[in-house]
């Protein structure tokens, strides 16, 4: 329930961000820096044990956070000057305070009414939609959404439904976004188990294997901040593949509050099409430690290489390699090779059999 | 002049799974063409009905493969028909290539005379034994994993990953597609163009007599 909830805040959270991002990209509009918003009440709600579980703030996601910018105060309007003593509780600010655009669009919505902003998202730890993985999102839709509901449903229209649910975000198609673009995750077997359940590396783990070094320099050897196809070949080609590989998910540039399919999704070919330029690019979410990731730009191509950058993604008629299509021309005109040059000798031939027709008749 | 003998070739089970088997594999080739190029071809409308399509002619045709391997296993004649003999590889194989590319073209009888237990000449026994034993085989196995891919994730994983899967069905299919061209051509160098058609048509050829091993 704790995780439903704050998977839900994490939503809202998304969506405040969406908008503060908005407004931070107007000249001369800044937070400012987190420094004294937020350490009168931290001095207590950092303190798991000070104050009650639900009201613990972790400081590491809530201080990465554009809300740790404006501080407590700025939602949290109502704190008596008797707190905490008088157990009054604060009043809290509604998100489309902020959220004007984001709240308009979202109530219009099918969800509007049955979901709040917090229901969804955490606000205390919202992330940019780039700093966080397509399996977080999922997270936040099955909070309401079953999972195997889901599949039966779509599996009425959608071939291998479990396969797209499983592997894409609702959002990538349940948006207004109009482009996309590939984000590729490290993954990991549960447990370091070779035969254990790959879920998303956490920042831990991959400390752990990095061996003191930053976790980039499992992938990015060269540490220029950019991952080349060759640096994904050597990530694929080292020994522990068995318990980590890269998985790629296709996300929306964009997230969009209104979570209706455009009508363009309904066509199997939007997505499964070669060259759209979604294909082209990509980028490599790695964990960060407060539990949000850094996006590192992939060299353009990636999902497109045969075989070696990103082997368990593909896309039917998507990401088919040009190599492979020349190759597997040649094979077939090879078969035509027969049938055009014996079948020309034939007909140059062909009185041959005839006369050897007649002598038997 | 000799005199014509029909001898009984294809049995019916042959022959439905023949063509059952042409059917779904050219439904495979060219849905599998428009899976593969959307944007170029759309013979069978949507995007979703081609894959349909071909996910159903490949199980049609994968269960009809099992269907044939049981049958031919059963009656024994497996091996008999499909594995050359040492001294087919030795000398048949040069002896019917000469054939095709010689001889045939002299208008001279082809050295190989078909029976029901010897249906096929040295170079149809090594092509159709690395088809049916191999490449059929493989085509089926890496179509299901990839019909199935979260279930059977693991076993692609120990394939090497969705892209060497998906590479290996397509060049497979390629492969299948090329014999083919060459398979339709060859059964046109009958002594008429459709004397090898038609007894997988009916069952029944018609070989001249001082050819034919007459089977009662």
């Amino acid at each position: 329930m704790k995780e439903t909830e704050n998977l839900l805040l994490l939503i809202a959270g998304i969506t405040l961000l969406a908008v503060a991002a908005a407004h931070a990209g107007e000249e001369g509009y800044s937070y400012g820096s987190i420094e004294g918003k937020s350490d009168t009440c931290l001095a207590c709600h950092r303190d798991g044990k000070a104050v009650a579980p639900r009201y613990r703030i972790d400081t590491g996601q809530y201080n990465h956070t554009s809300h740790a910018r404006i501080g407590c105060a700025a939602c949290h309007d109502g704190i008596s000057p008797g707190h905490p003593a008088d157990r009054i509780v604060s009043k809290k600010t509604s998100c489309n305070q902020c959220h004007r655009d984001t709240a308009e669009e979202y109530g219009r919505s099918k969800h509007a009414g049955k979901a709040s902003c917090g229901d969804c998202h955490n606000p205390h730890q919202v992330s940019a939609p780039e700093e966080i993985s397509g399996q977080e999102m999922n997270r936040m839709c099955a909070s309401c959404h079953s999972k195997e509901a889901m599949e039966a449903r779509h599996a009425a229209w959608l071939p291998q439904a479990d396969l797209h649910l499983g592997m894409l975000p609702c959002v990538t198609c349940h948006t207004a976004s109009e482009n996309y673009l590939i984000t590729l995750h490290i993954i990991k077997r549960d447990g370091d188990n070779p035969y254990g359940e790959f879920r998303l590396a956490t920042f831990a783990e991959l400390d752990k294997l990095a061996e003191g070094k930053d976790i980039r320099s499992l992938i990015d050897t060269n540490s220029d901040t950019y991952i080349s196809l060759e640096e994904l070949r050597q990530f694929n080609q080292k020994q522990n593949q068995r318990l980590l590989r890269l998985q790629g998910v296709m996300v929306p540039e964009q997230v969009t509050h209104d979570f209706k399919a455009l009508e363009s999704r309904w066509n199997c070919t939007f997505c499964h099409a070669s060259g759209p330029k979604a294909m082209q690019r990509s980028t490599l979410a790695l964990p960060e430690r407060n539990g949000s990731f850094t996006r590192i730009d992939v060299e353009k191509g990636a999902v497109l290489e045969a075989l070696g950058s990103t082997p368990d993604f593909y896309m039917t008629g998507a990401t088919r390699n040009a190599t492979l299509n020349k190759v597997g021309l040649a094979i077939i005109a090879g078969g035509l090779v027969m049938p055009v040059g014996h079948g020309f000798l034939r007909f140059v031939t062909r009185k041959n059999r005839k006369e050897r027709s007649h002598r038997h008749e | 002049m000799s005199e014509n003998k029909m001898i009984y070739l294809q049995p019916t089970p042959v022959r439905i799974w023949h063509w059952l088997n042409a059917l779904g594999i050219v439904t495979l080739c060219i849905t599998g063409i428009q899976i593969r190029f959307p944007e170029f071809m759309a013979i069978f409308g949507s995007y979703k009905t081609a894959i349909m399509l071909h996910n159903t002619a490949g199980i049609v045709v994968s269960l009809s493969f099992s269907l044939w391997f049981f049958y031919y296993k059963m009656s024994g004649k497996l091996a008999k028909i499909y594995v050359p003999k040492p001294d087919e590889l030795k000398y048949g194989l040069v002896r019917q290539a000469f054939f095709y590319f010689f001889r045939y073209f002299r208008g001279d009888p082809s050295p190989h005379h078909a029976t029901p237990d010897n249906k096929f000449n040295p170079m149809q026994k090594s092509a159709y034994l690395a088809i049916m034993f191999v490449l059929m085989p493989l085509v089926a196995l890496t179509g299901i994993l990839l019909m199935n891919v979260t279930p059977l994730r693991e076993l692609i994983l120990l394939s090497g990953g969705l892209k060497i899967l998906v590479a290996v069905h397509f060049l497979l299919a390629c492969s299948l597609g090329a014999f083919l061209f060459t398979h339709v051509y060859l059964a046109t160098l009958g002594r008429t163009p459709t004397a090898y058609i038609k007894p997988m048509w009916s069952g029944w050829e018609e070989t001249e007599g001082d050819e034919a091993e007459v089977h009662h």
